[in-house]
């Protein structure tokens, strides 16, 4: 556990990738430019982010009596609501709703990651697709989403253009990206209308309306959610918010600090279709509250700040760290990439890789510069560091 | 790299010397030889001890990446030696500092110290100094070593509180931020006003002279733009003394750390960011870089002729 040999191994590997390195070169300039750009067109998005922390600091800190309310919300308009303290639980909860032999269509969703929660239906006997072009090529190429909102960050366009022509058998352009997209749509097209039950994470939780936020750019979402007759949704504690007003604060905040000027398609789901009414929609709604370690974090005055991340991946396209080795930053067994990432998985996964992987950070604080919430990740990776070496 | 042994390695030194590279106190202070400062006074130039160690932090440095991927067990070994060679009253660091440092080294670091008390005093700034200067005690807070920190910097600021001091002026940004932040929370009554020399320098008026090259690419240290937000001086001194200031694409509070920070515990990847940092900083147009953080200056330097850089501290392109 003291020794770092394993840790630095794995950095000092990833930073010798070529491949991964101009994957990541090309995701990173292309996304400092989009983020110039952004903030000088909507320059009023930094208060935005001011007023959104405020509403993550009092949602936090109000952690189970929104919960409550959220619970409310969601069995008063028809949807079933459920609590799973741990990762095994939820998995549980999941097992339960689905059962086995069935097709799952996912929407991209780090929280369903941190449940394993895709291999996990696969062993139960099911088929599931990732629906998101990013998380569906880190479906079939590995090794994890290396990224909050781009999972295949560390896949050049060449790479994927390679995986694409023997997958799907057709030719593809390696600088068509829209066209790469379009087979992967095509190939998804049926899974959607065939699906027996689509899972989501969420962006952000409305506690009044009991609605989940959704955020997306290729509308495989709104697809993989509304065409199953039965829809789950896992949510994380920390996403709950008061109500729909502060929820579509956080939806803006996430996309503008994610690096978008437009973003596609903003999904809201409030409860189940009303059959015979004419409705479309999943006729079952059931929204699966984690905690995983969510509400003791939210207890500690340090760790507490890790819950305000909106998971926009600011912080990661701007941390130097980051740039040199990617997902590989926090260990390739956690969902979760970077510096956040290893905060994210001392709070919901394996404390003593995180611990380690803490002592990598370079506490320069760019990540906090990044960040629209200015979490201060060198204060909480300081910490952890800390709590190990008054033990050892 | 082991932690357990690291920090076994930290804690004897600091028992030996309050240093944990086991650095002496009349070393870090021996930049003022034959200059003559009064040892009390109202205002202090503290240095912290950072340039003054960089031989040493580069020594370490390239000791520890040969130890990066050695076995722990060894890795204890090489320490019991070091422990036996102690007992014995040989003084292994400064053993090996005498054959891995030369005396060039030594002096450019020394200068950098020597220049900036030299322009203080050309400014008309009146200063006392410690003739047994102690380091900053960083190191053991950014490791999460907090109960030796918290000893190093209570005795710290009785040192300097001794000496009469209502102002202390700092010379590099660990120290300015440590002094001015994180000292707080482990001492209670400390009272004096921080302030960065180059803060000094330009509430005085100084005019710097240019003696470096005349084009330079300005890197600014993250704990110098970011946790102190000190970001124009730099700029105005150099510019005064006539020196064109390019600007690289990541600088400000955006800038980009030079990957000291973990050349510790993780020296391969620290070398592959200093090598990434510079060729940003020298793609925006000039191979001259100027830092202005002991940490950043040597981390760079490391890299800096497989580069085809130079790097410069800012007191060496400006006096």
């Amino acid at each position: 556990m003291t020794d770092l040999t394993e840790v630095s191994q794995l950095l000092n590997k990833a930073s010798e990738d070529p491949v991964l390195r101009t994957a990541l070169d090309r995701a990173i300039a292309s996304y400092w430019k989009k983020r110039k750009q952004v903030m000088e067109r909507y320059p009023y998005v930094k208060e935005l982010a001011d007023e959104v922390r405020k509403i993550k600091e009092w949602s936090i800190d109000h952690m189970d009596e929104l919960l409550g309310q959220a619970m409310d919300s969601v069995e008063r308009r028809g949807g079933s609501a459920y609590v799973a303290k741990t990762a095994e639980d939820a998995r549980r909860i999941v097992d339960e709703l689905v059962g086995t032999g069935k097709i799952i269509t996912k929407a991209k969703s780090m929280t369903t990651e941190e449940l394993k929660l895709r291999e996990f239906l696969i062993e139960r006997g099911n088929e599931v697709y990732e629906t998101d072009l990013g998380e569906f090529l880190v479906q079939f190429l590995g090794p994890k989403p290396m990224h909050f909102i781009s999972p295949s960050i560390h896949l050049t366009r060449e790479k994927v253009a390679e995986f694409l022509r023997e997958f799907l058998g057709v030719e593809v352009d390696k600088d068509d990206i829209e066209g790469m997209v379009a087979q992967v749509r095509r190939f998804l097209r049926d899974k959607y209308f065939n699906a027996d039950v689509g899972i989501s994470g969420a962006n952000v939780f409305a506690a009044d309306r009991g609605a989940v936020f959704l955020i997306e750019n290729e509308s495989n979402i709104r697809l993989s959610i509304s065409l199953p007759p039965k829809y789950i949704a896992v949510v994380g504690m920390e996403k709950i918010v008061p109500t729909m007003g502060d929820a579509w604060k956080v939806v803006e905040v996430i996309s503008r600090y994610g690096g978008y000027k437009v973003t596609s398609y903003v999904n809201t789901v409030m409860g189940p279709a009303k059959v015979g009414k004419g409705d479309i929609g999943p006729e079952e709604y059931h929204v699966i509250f984690l905690d995983n370690g969510r509400r003791e974090a939210s207890k500690d005055p340090i760790l507490k700040q890790t819950l305000y991340c909106l998971r926009c991946g600011a912080c990661q396209y701007l941390c130097p760290v980051f740039g040199i080795v990617g997902g590989y930053w926090a260990g390739l067994n956690s969902a979760y990439s970077g510096g956040i990432g290893v905060m994210w998985e001392y709070i919901t996964g394996d404390k003593e890789t995180a611990t380690q992987h803490a002592f990598a950070c370079l506490l320069c604080g760019r990540c906090m510069e990044a960040c629209p919430m200015r979490i201060n990740q060198p204060e909480v990776l300081r910490e952890i560091r800390r709590r190990f070496m008054a033990e050892i | 790299m082991d932690l357990k042994a690291v920090k076994l390695l930290i804690e004897r030194n600091a028992k030996k010397s309050w240093n944990p590279l086991g650095v002496k106190e009349g070393y870090c202070s021996s930049w003022a030889e034959g200059m003559s400062f009064p040892e009390k006074g109202e205002t202090l130039l503290y240095t912290g001890c950072l340039y003054q160690m960089i031989p040493y932090i580069d020594m370490f440095a390239r000791l520890l990446k040969g130890f990066e991927n050695m076995n722990p067990a060894l890795f204890s070994i090489a320490m019991k030696i070091n422990e036996l060679a102690d007992s014995l009253g040989l003084d292994t660091i400064s053993l090996l500092a005498s054959i891995e440092i030369s005396k060039r080294d030594r002096e450019r670091y020394f200068n950098i110290v020597r220049n900036i008390a030299n322009a203080l005093t050309s400014a008309g700034v009146k200063f006392a100094y410690m003739k047994e200067e102690p380091y900053n005690g960083v190191l053991y807070h950014d490791l999460g070593m907090d109960d030796l920190f918290e000893a190093h910097v209570k005795r710290l600021a009785r040192k300097i509180k001794e000496t009469g001091a209502k102002r202390v002026i700092t010379v590099d940004p660990h120290t300015t931020y440590m002094l001015n932040y994180l000292i707080k929370e482990f001492v209670e009554d400390f009272d004096v006003e921080v302030v960065h020399y180059m803060d000094v320098l330009l509430e005085k008026g100084y005019e710097p002279e240019l003696i470096g090259p005349k084009e330079v690419v300005i890197h600014d240290p993250c704990y110098l733009a970011r946790w102190n937000d000190l970001i124009d001086q730099p700029r105005t001194l150099l510019t005064r003394a006539g020196a064109k200031v390019r600007e690289p694409e990541f600088s400000r509070k955006f800038t980009g750390c030079c990957g000291g920070p973990i050349e510790s515990l993780f020296p391969s990847l620290s070398s592959k960011l200093a090598e990434k940092r510079m060729k940003e900083l020298k793609e925006s147009g000039s191979p001259c870089l100027t830092v202005m953080c002991p940490i950043c200056l040597t981390n760079f330097q490391r890299e800096a002729d497989k580069l085809g850089v130079r790097v410069f501290d800012i007191m060496e392109v400006i006096k």
